[in-house]
């Protein structure tokens, strides 16, 4: 088997399958999380649910990672905090405007924007690189950390950080043959969809549950999420 | 008698001899031959200039027998070698090097073209080049491709069994081409796929460029066999790099400037065609070194988007215009449901077993706890 055909494998029968068990795992998670089932909330409604909802998501997504004294978490842990919250910036921008990300969402949306100039989506691939080699420095050496770290947290930081080096290398043309790393970046992503489900980085669907539920509560309270 | 060298056949035809040195250096250019390498046809020479090696081998060796056989093709591989922008060297190729036989090209016909051939091979057996053009078929041995009464299959083998080496010229020759797109209905083949024992090289493209068919000819004649090639068995010198790599709009794509649609402004301004589904980064050609009609443009050139005819089942890789990134099956709004719903019934399903699961050990749990638990809520009561 040669790598060109290694290429047609992995762009098609095998992501074709990733992206089903991706769609199943992450239906069912979804199901058993939501059927878990949650105590009524009796609390009287003092504020609005849904300023509640919209605060928590403009802490939580937009304000938090550029208005650093809103939250204490960045005075407690600055680390974890910039490279998280740097990792995951990068990784929206160069999954949303990266242009050989945009053509993937056209192919399975039917849609299409217009995409950053290729050295800005370079930038936050390398950012977001960097970051995650940082996190695992920190998680390598915290005393703390390295006792709660177990086996499927290395996973999720192998399975995450594959796709995206292996992405920068191919957008770069670096070292290898176009082919042999384009394979080697939808093997990884394969495998990461493939994961996804099974792992803890399925919070990147859950997280936007419990931000809104959590949101309304404050709200209902009429206190600061 | 001693047979005539490519060089007294020129001459005879009246080319001088700084004509005959013109074309040496030309022929070196096209083969990519930039510092000789031993040459085995020549025997001991000390690093000599590559316009000299070909000289030395156009002036020392006989003409070379081509038979040029086709399948299940278009023929345009020929039609892009008989108008080939460099006349010079399809004329030497299909003129004097020379081609025996090509039921296309060949005034004979019938019985008399086919008594050619057979003489041609037994004349030259072991020395002559096969050149394949289109595919063999293995569908019920051969059958949906028959010249002269012969399969596919027979004639191949037939011709492949006395040839010094084979060339597989054009997309389908070489890879199956566009017969072998989904079904294959024919099961086409590549050549390589079917020749175990000879030396196969396959000039993929659709039609092959003309001067790297040319060129490689014209290497086994200078060098005394095939050029290097890959894994897929394309010569090097012409199959070395990608499309992409020497493409005129590579700055853009490196900018990040796109053509968005093929009448927008960045079309006009010659922007990267990645986004309209160019094939370029996986494709290994020399169209944008050589390009077509006398190096005037090529494809990405003219403003469309490289198809990636040189590679093994390019028909099948995805639409035409379609993004190289996009996955080539993709889940439709049907197969989509079934899948969320495949995943929300058994998530329910084993919810649900959970609940009543749950429901049991809590009354298992009330039970056996009795009357002390039943009784349990009445001191909250008083507090």
């Amino acid at each position: 088997m040669n790598w060109t055909e290694i290429l047609t494998f992995s762009r098609g029968p095998l992501l074709h399958v990733a992206l089903m068990i991706f769609i199943v795992g992450m239906s069912y998670r979804l199901v058993r999380v939501l059927l878990l089932g949650w105590e009524r909330d009796r609390v009287p409604n003092k504020g609005s649910k849904i300023w509640g909802v919209i605060l928590n998501y403009l802490k939580g997504l937009v304000v938090l990672p550029f208005i650093p004294w809103v939250r204490r978490t960045f005075r407690n842990n600055a680390l974890t905090f910039i490279a998280g919250g740097l990792f995951h910036l990068s990784l929206f921008v160069v999954l949303a405007f990266g242009t050989a990300h945009i053509l993937v969402w056209k192919s399975l949306c039917g849609i299409s924007w217009k995409s950053l100039p290729t050295p800005v989506v370079a930038f936050f691939s390398a950012t977001g690189i960097i970051s995650l080699i940082v996190l695992l420095i920190n998680r390598l050496t915290h005393p703390v950390l390295k006792i709660l770290t177990k086996l499927p947290v290395w996973i999720n930081w192998v399975m995450v950080f594959l796709p995206m080096v292996t992405g920068f290398i191919m957008a770069r043309h670096l070292w290898f043959r176009y082919e042999v790393i384009f394979s080697l970046h939808l093997i990884s992503v394969s495998l990461l969809l493939i994961w996804i489900p099974l792992g803890r980085i399925s919070h990147f669907l859950f997280y936007f549950f419990s931000k809104t539920i959590h949101g309304a509560q404050a709200g209902k309270r009429a206190i600061v999420p | 008698m001693k047979e005539k060298t490519i060089y007294e056949h020129l001459r005879e035809k009246g080319l001088s001899r700084r004509d005959f040195m013109k074309l040496c250096g030309t022929i070196a250019g096209m083969m990519g031959l930039e510092l000789a390498p031993p040459v085995k046809a020549l025997g001991k020479l000390a690093h000599p200039t590559p316009a000299e090696v070909v000289a030395q081998a156009l002036t020392t060796k006989p003409k070379l027998p081509i038979i040029w056989l086709e399948f299940q093709d278009c023929a345009g591989c020929s039609e892009a070698i008989s108008r080939s922008s460099s006349p010079l060297l399809s004329k030497l190729v299909l003129n004097d090097i020379a081609i025996e036989y090509h039921e296309t090209l060949m005034a004979a016909a019938g019985f008399q073209a086919e008594k050619a051939k057979e003489e041609c091979m037994k004349k030259y057996w072991g020395k002559y080049v096969l050149v394949v053009e289109g595919s063999p078929t293995l569908a019920d041995d051969g059958i949906y491709c028959v010249v002269a009464g012969k399969s596919n299959l027979d004639l191949l083998k037939e011709a492949a069994a006395g040839a010094a080496a084979i060339i597989a010229t054009g997309n389908c020759a070489s890879f199956g081409g566009i017969p072998a797109a989904h079904p294959n209905p024919t099961r086409a083949v590549g050549v390589a796929d079917l020749i175990k024992d000879k030396p196969v090289v396959n000039i993929p493209g659709c039609p092959a460029i003309p001067e790297v068919t040319t060129g490689t000819i014209l290497h086994f004649l200078v060098m005394g066999e095939l050029p290097k090639t890959d894994e897929l068995k394309r010569p090097l010198p012409f199959y070395g790099n990608t499309v992409h790599d020497h493409c005129l709009r590579r700055p853009f794509y490196e900018a990040g400037k796109f053509a968005e649609s093929f009448d927008d402004e960045g079309a006009r301004k010659g922007y990267c065609l990645y986004k309209l589904g160019c094939k370029g980064p996986t494709t290994y050609n020399a169209c944008a070194g050589l390009k077509w009609e006398r190096g005037l443009s090529y494809p990405v050139q003219s403003g469309h988007p490289c198809l990636g005819c040189s590679q093994p089942h390019f028909w099948d890789g995805g639409g035409f215009y379609e993004g190289q990134s996009a996955p080539t099956i993709i889940p439709d709004k049907g197969s989509t449901a079934t899948l969320v719903g495949a995943g929300v019934a058994v998530g329910a399903a084993l919810a649900g077993v959970n609940a009543i699961k749950k429901n049991r050990a809590k009354k298992a749990l009330t039970k056996n706890a009795g009357p002390e638990a039943k009784a349990e809520p009445e001191p909250k009561k008083e507090a």
